[in-house]
């Protein structure tokens, strides 16, 4: 067996840690994404029975971004069993009690229902922000690129740069500048 | 409140109304222009000055004059493209109108909704009134967390 393949050998049967930087992304996008990794589906190796997925680390989770209006529209439901127990809640609600949690369901209803499903979800850490403790950090050797590009915001434009910009658009004559 | 205020003081005390600053210009071509008093022996010369545009510096030269500026580049603008947005607004954020921004129809339409998108996305913020919250994460409710938008959903015209 020659090195390379000797090591191909390790790289598949090996527990691999990804991280990936939730910000501006869309979890539901993103959930398609992980449960690939988290499931290991990707490797060659894969049957369900056959306990193949990697560790995927989530970073800045409370930075998810959701198309148009859907953080007031999209609403989640609870019921305690007892009657009257029913609750709805808003995206942008549970977002604000938990920042982990929209992206930690949309992954979690990525995948079926079966008895693998919990134990796969063991696998997925998330974290709201950028802090990640050391002992996690240090086990991570890919990171997963992101379907969405960051926007960036105006005022983050150095002023040079937004004057130097080539202008589409310029003043008429008689325009009073404010 | 602040004109009552000013009354009640001027009829209490019997004092002159003051108006220190005007705000209101009576000749809109003033603020263009810069006036220059020279004098010559007996004679004051106060002229106008054009003052030159500070785009006109780095504006682009339209090979087709008779197709709008946006129609004629043939760009595919998004709502994140703030530094082409930015250019058809003014400094508190509002669209200018279509005599200023020389777009058809069309474009001006589109444009007006993608300075929405921005906005509503806070990707503008520092283009806003002057008493607003600039900053999008203090905004009220599910407004301060992030959104995008589809430009596909726009209405074709």
């Amino acid at each position: 067996m020659s090195s390379l393949k000797r090591v191909q050998q390790w790289a598949t049967f090996a527990r691999i840690w990804h991280i990936y930087d939730a910000s501006w992304q869309n979890p539901f996008q993103s959930a398609g994404l992980l449960k690939k990794y988290l499931m290991g589906t990707y490797k060659p190796i894969y049957h369900p029975l056959n306990d193949c997925g990697d560790h995927v680390v989530v970073i800045n989770s409370g930075d998810i971004a959701l198309p148009g209006d859907e953080w007031k529209k999209r609403v989640y439901f609870h019921h305690t069993g007892y009657p009257r127990g029913a609750s709805w809640t808003l995206a942008w609600q549970l977002h604000k009690k938990d920042p982990t949690l929209v992206l930690k369901k949309a992954v979690y209803n990525s995948m079926d229902g079966n008895l693998q499903r919990r134990y796969t979800m063991e696998r997925l850490h998330i974290y709201p922000d950028a802090n990640v403790p050391a002992d996690i950090m240090k086990n991570i050797s890919n990171q997963l690129a992101t379907p969405r590009e960051v926007p960036k915001r105006l005022d983050h434009y150095s002023e040079k740069e937004v004057e130097e910009f080539p202008k589409i658009m310029d003043y008429p004559k008689n325009y009073i500048l404010r | 409140m602040n004109s009552i205020l000013k009354l009640s003081r001027h009829f209490l005390k019997l004092e002159p109304i003051k108006y220190s600053n005007r705000a209101i210009s009576i000749y809109p071509h003033l603020k263009l222009k810069e006036i220059y008093e020279t004098q010559n022996g007996k004679e004051l010369l106060i002229e106008g000055v054009h003052i030159e545009s500070p785009r006109s510096k780095y504006s682009l030269k339209m090979e087709d004059a008779n197709k709008c500026s946006l129609c004629a580049l043939d760009l595919e603008v998004k709502h994140t493209d703030v530094l082409i947005l930015s250019q058809y607004v003014r400094n508190d954020g509002c669209m200018l109108p279509r005599r200023v921004t020389g777009l058809c129809g069309k474009q001006q339409r589109r444009v007006s909704s993608l300075v929405t998108m921005a906005q509503k996305a806070g990707l503008m913020s520092n283009l806003n009134p002057a008493n607003s919250n600039k900053d999008p994460k203090k905004r009220n409710g599910y407004k301060k967390y992030n959104k995008y938008f589809d430009e596909s959903t726009l209405k074709k015209y």
